[in-house]
């Protein structure tokens, strides 16, 4: 009787964690819980630059002036009203991988803000919450300390809780996401990247341009989040541009390693010049590389998603020659490869991520932008002015949501990995 | 006919990992009445250790055994840091504690040393193949069977013919009387955690060698391939075991690659569908064992 109860309760945590998949740890609350920075000096100069962002009222922070200032030799202390950015992060190993750099990398650009002066004499204080199990509660603790905008966690299971919890009254900023279900400017929640359709679609022409005319997909089922909405998109983008889909493939995202049935399957289907696209992670796709090019199809021409920069395609084996879609293309000397020295120098070490960095770090500036445009703390007129916000020139590119639904038409980067480093082809 | 002997071979390769993982499994529930989910763990910390390892720039030659003595000496940590704490406990308090450990370690791996993929390179032969009349085999898979297949032979050589093979069984088929006999109840459990280790150390050098890289949640997904493997085949037998794990990597393969595109990414609902449909008429797995509980 005790192993048949066993059995059941067995089967009961099976599927739990099988439906869960792999979000069911998080990091310790109490050691990345609550992350401050409110010190800064006193100055109106903030705005003054012609960088930073693009609006009726001026850029709410001059980036450039921002990334020269020297933490040792500070300005006088801001001395007015706080502004108050609340950090929702998932620092599972879901996600973790872009939550946990990106609220250690916010915190310290609002130092050197604060540094610069603040906004507009205002010393900007950031409160990063991980969100555990309870993503509204998270959210709500967020509100309570009087958070004027939120930035909050890529994935829906997460972001849709913060964003039922704010009521639509507070802006909520989605960083690291291309999950178009939480782009919604009605209820006041923005994508600061690009969405699926515009990567996949990106993915799709870059290939129809080069003469491709016949692509084969691995997806997860139409119409699911990311791993099946991205092959969709993909699909419609290169049947409209004249190409072929040969095959559509399942396979289980961030899991399946053997392809051999793919590959089976694909061996009867293969001239060896195709297109193959998804947005599986970036051991998935050496794998399946290595898998074709054992089986004698040398000739393909692979592509991903931001799920490759994410994973680290890089610096994979057998990664030369696949193409991706990053949201930052990141090159020496140019802001973001300043932004992420500047961590590394503050702290002496470097973030665990890059290419994501700049989203966490734009979507405050978005918020301080939406601030400094109504000129007002109140949080709903501060979402009417994220709503206008037109040509904002940000570490991630120009972002502008008016007119939008909250997903800014940004520029998609094509990249190529070359020799464990990406080489842009087109943009 | 040739499409699905490729595929039957295929799926043998992959099914031979999952019985290595399910032979541990079955061992732990042998003597313990324990159902493992910390059994993934033995995996995730090997492959931090690979990473290590293969950031000194050995070869997989070395990082190979080092997989199994890490594994085998986290198996017995965890035993004495956690599951000693509970021994006379329910198997309720048990499981719980072996979800505990898995959540704390992804949380210690999460904070130590970050939540990113790390990722190292697989051997170079990985995806060589050989062809053998219409058939088109990876190396790998005929790797990973013969291995199995000599593992299997050594561990049932070492329960059925040395002292402690003899001590593990019959802690398994009655823990108490085994003691009244004198069998030391702690060096037969931290035997049977350093065999479950070994087990899972060869399986975690094939999982590893395959995906090249591991994070803090690997484990997740070995854990459930080998209990479901030890569930199909019958808790407590070796040789089910060893079935229920070949045949779950036979159905996945097969499934995946005889089904319609269209619904193809059914294949995991359609295995579960089969080991619910088979437990209707096998409750006891695919071998019945006298007592569950034998080893």
């Amino acid at each position: 009787m005790r192993i048949k109860q066993l059995l059941a309760l067995l089967f009961a945590f099976a599927l739990v964690a099988a439906a869960c998949g792999g979000d069911d740890t998080s990091a310790d609350d109490s050691d990345g819980g609550d992350t401050e920075s409110s010190e800064g000096s006193d100055s109106e100069d903030g705005g003054d630059g012609d960088e930073g962002g693009s609006s009726s009222s001026g850029p709410a922070v001059d980036i450039d002036a921002v990334l020269a200032v020297d933490l040792e030799n500070c300005e006088a202390p801001p001395t007015g009203d706080p502004i108050r950015v609340g950090m929702a992060m998932d620092f599972s190993d879901v996600v973790g991988f872009v939550d946990i750099p990106g609220s250690q990398l916010v915190p310290h650009f609002a130092d050197l803000i604060n540094c610069a002066g603040g906004v507009n004499g205002s010393p900007v204080e950031v409160r990063v919450q991980e969100v555990g199990d309870d993503a509204a509660l998270a959210a709500s603790e967020l509100l309570d300390w009087g958070a004027h905008f939120l930035i909050g966690p890529p994935f829906a299971d997460f972001a849709l809780p913060i964003l039922q919890t704010t009521e639509g009254n507070v802006p909520l900023f989605i960083a690291a996401s291309t999950e178009p279900s939480l782009s919604d400017a009605e209820n006041n929640s923005y994508l600061v990247s690009f969405d699926d359709a515009g990567q996949a679609s990106a993915a799709a022409d870059y290939a129809i341009s080069q003469g491709i005319t016949r692509a084969f997909v691995f997806t997860e089922g139409a119409g699911v989040p990311y791993t099946g909405v991205n092959p969709d998109e993909f699909i419609a983008a290169f049947e409209a541009g004249g190409g072929e889909i040969i095959a559509e493939l399942s396979y289980v995202w961030a899991a399946d390693t053997d392809f051999s049935a793919q590959v089976e399957e694909l061996s009867g289907l293969l001239e060896g010049n195709e297109a193959f696209f998804s947005a599986a992670l970036g051991f998935q796709v050496t794998a399946l590389k290595g898998q074709l090019e054992a089986a004698g199809f040398d000739g393909i021409t692979y592509m991903g998603t931001d799920a490759l920069d994410a994973t680290g395609i890089q610096v994979e084996d057998n990664a030369d020659g696949v193409i991706h879609t990053p949201h930052i293309f990141i090159e020496p000397g140019d802001r973001n490869d300043l932004l992420l020295t500047s961590y590394t120098d503050t702290n002496g070490e470097e973030l665990g991520s890059r290419g994501f960095m700049g989203l966490y770090v734009d979507s405050m500036l978005l918020g301080l932008q939406g601030i400094q445009d109504c000129g007002c703390t109140d949080s709903e007129a501060i979402g009417e002015a994220v709503r206008a916000i037109e040509g904002f020139d940000g570490f991630s590119g120009e972002i502008t949501y008016a007119g939008t639904n909250g997903t800014p038409p940004k520029a998609v980067p094509i990249v190529q990995v070359e020799g464990g480093a990406d080489v842009l082809l087109s943009k | 006919m040739t499409s699905l002997l490729q595929n039957l071979i295929d799926g043998l390769g992959q099914g031979s990992i999952y019985a290595l993982l399910a032979l541990g499994v079955a061992v732990i529930f042998g003597v313990m009445h324990l159902l493992n989910f910390a059994h993934g763990e033995l995996i995730t910390v090997s492959g931090y250790a690979a990473v290590a390892a293969f950031g000194s720039n050995l070869s997989w030659w070395l990082v190979a055994p080092l997989i199994i003595v890490v594994s085998i000496v986290t198996s017995l940590v965890i035993e004495r840091v956690a599951f000693s704490r509970v021994r006379g406990a329910s198997e309720f308090t048990q499981l719980l504690t072996s979800f505990g450990i898995h959540i704390i370690v992804s949380a210690v791996l999460i904070m130590s040393v970050g939540a990113s993929v790390k990722t190292f390179a697989e051997p170079p032969w990985i995806f060589d193949r050989i062809d053998v009349g219409p058939l088109s085999l990876e190396k790998f898979d005929l790797l990973v069977i013969a291995v199995t297949a000599v593992t299997l032979a050594a561990t049932t050589w070492l329960l059925q013919r040395t002292t402690f093979g003899l001590s593990l069984r019959a802690a398994a088929a009655d823990f108490d009387t085994a003691r009244l006999m004198g069998v030391d109840s702690d060096r037969v459990i931290r035997g049977a955690f350093a065999l479950s280790g070994a087990l899972a150390g060869v399986a975690g050098i094939f999982w590893l060698m395959r995906a090249g890289n591991t994070d803090p949640s690997a484990g997740i997904d070995p854990m459930l391939k080998g209990v479901l493997a030890a569930l199909i085949g019958g808790l407590g037998s070796l040789r089910g075991a060893v079935l229920g794990g070949l045949a779950l990597g036979v159905a996945e393969v097969l499934l995946r690659s005889q089904l319609p595109s269209s619904v193809a990414v059914l294949t995991d609902a359609v295995v579960f569908g089969l080991i619910a449909f088979l437990f209707i008429f096998r409750p006891q797995g695919l071998i019945t064992v006298q007592h569950a509980e034998r080893v």
